[in-house]
């Protein structure tokens, strides 16, 4: 993508997420008020949504081609793209109902799909870390590592603990209350490994391969954060803050695909 | 040449890419490695030095880009070497 087309991207994902935190914050304009306009922008969100991911996991799947065989680091790209195919699995099995009717199902097909994505995100960012240790470069003493694991650790099991307490005794079906107790439990796992790149991706500071973990985590954490309220608030039933799910869905998967291009960009120069 | 300049230039001529606290730990982490703890640093360490470093760029940038990046350490070496 050149630096142009590169720049439009950025533009429609702030547009989007800028219009779906428009429609949490004033659902009742005149606007977004209408069944018909609702309709519309879950078909929106819907579309971006697919763009994003679709570009993400090709784009993740150029980097992995664009290094060697024995590069430590292609597994990892192969497995992130492998991850954000599933990924944009599940979001191509709920896109026909959100463009057809404006209902997103939950649980659906999709669901499988999505689960099946944690897997592979997880194994990339443990080979990532694998890959940068082994190049030698400074991961912390494993005193620091566990400090952050647990710290880490720590935080996750309070979070779970309040986000699944109403999640886990809420009245809907089995399958519903088991994706909503999954989905926050493989976020808060996923997020142990993120932490340790995180702290490579401090040291990386603003250049430019700092600028590609930048928003490679950044896109992760926001992906963990919807996740988390995704599974809260259908807990709680909290319909009326789908705007703020879009607008962090879509923020997350732009942050990716942008990490992604960024290191893309990288590989060519 | 000292270890300590070879350090210098090396993050120099690095840290556009990985910045300059991940550039000077390395560097200096592989330094240890090779038992290259400040003083003289000789030829065949310095090629050992320079292997490590680009094995380890190579993992972000890629083999030819990384090979790239070294030949220009390479370069700035030796134009030190020249103008003392």
């Amino acid at each position: 993508m050149s630096g142009f087309g590169g720049r439009a991207a950025v533009a429609v994902v702030l547009a989007a997420v800028l219009l779906f935190l428009a429609w949490g914050l004033a659902p009742e304009a005149a606007v977004f008020r209408d069944a018909q306009s609702q309709h519309a922008l879950l078909a929106l969100a819907a579309l971006v949504k697919l763009a994003l991911l679709l570009a993400g996991a090709l784009v993740a799947f150029a980097c992995r081609d664009r290094l060697d065989e024995g590069n430590p680091a292609r597994p990892a790209w192969a497995l992130l793209a492998a991850g954000l195919f599933a990924t944009l699995a599940g979001q191509l099995s709920l896109a026909p109902y959100q463009l057809v009717s404006g209902q997103s199902p939950f649980p659906s097909v999709g669901d499988l799909y999505y689960v099946l994505s944690y897997p592979f995100f997880i194994a990339a960012f443990l080979v990532f870390l694998r890959a940068y240790r082994e190049a030698g470069f400074p991961m912390g003493s494993a005193a620091e590592r566990v400090g952050i694991v647990a710290g880490v650790g720590v935080i996750a099991v309070v979070l779970a603990v309040v986000i699944l307490r109403p999640v886990a005794a809420g009245g809907e079906d089995l399958l519903e209350r088991i994706l909503n107790v999954a989905y926050p439990v493989l976020d808060l796992v996923l997020l142990l490994p993120l932490a340790l790149l995180l702290r490579i991706a401090l040291r990386l500071g603003t250049s430019r391969v700092g600028l590609v973990w930048g928003e490679l985590l950044a896109g992760f954490v926001f992906l963990c954060l919807s996740d988390m309220l995704f599974a809260y608030l259908t807990a709680l039933g909290q319909q009326h803050v789908d705007p703020y799910l879009h607008a962090c869905y879509v923020l997350a998967y732009g942050l990716v695909a942008g990490g992604a291009l960024q290191q893309l960009r990288l590989l060519k120069a | 040449m000292l270890a300590s300049e070879v350090v210098q230039v090396m993050v120099r001529v690095i840290s556009p890419y990985i910045g300059d606290t991940m550039s000077r730990a390395a560097a200096e982490a592989h330094c240890q490695k090779l038992g290259v703890f400040g003083g003289l640093i000789n030829d065949e360490q310095l090629e050992a030095l320079l292997g490590k470093v680009g094995a380890g760029l190579n993992i972000f940038l890629g083999r030819e880009k990384a090979a790239n990046v070294m030949a220009e350490v390479r370069r700035e070496l030796r134009t030190g070497a020249v103008a003392r």
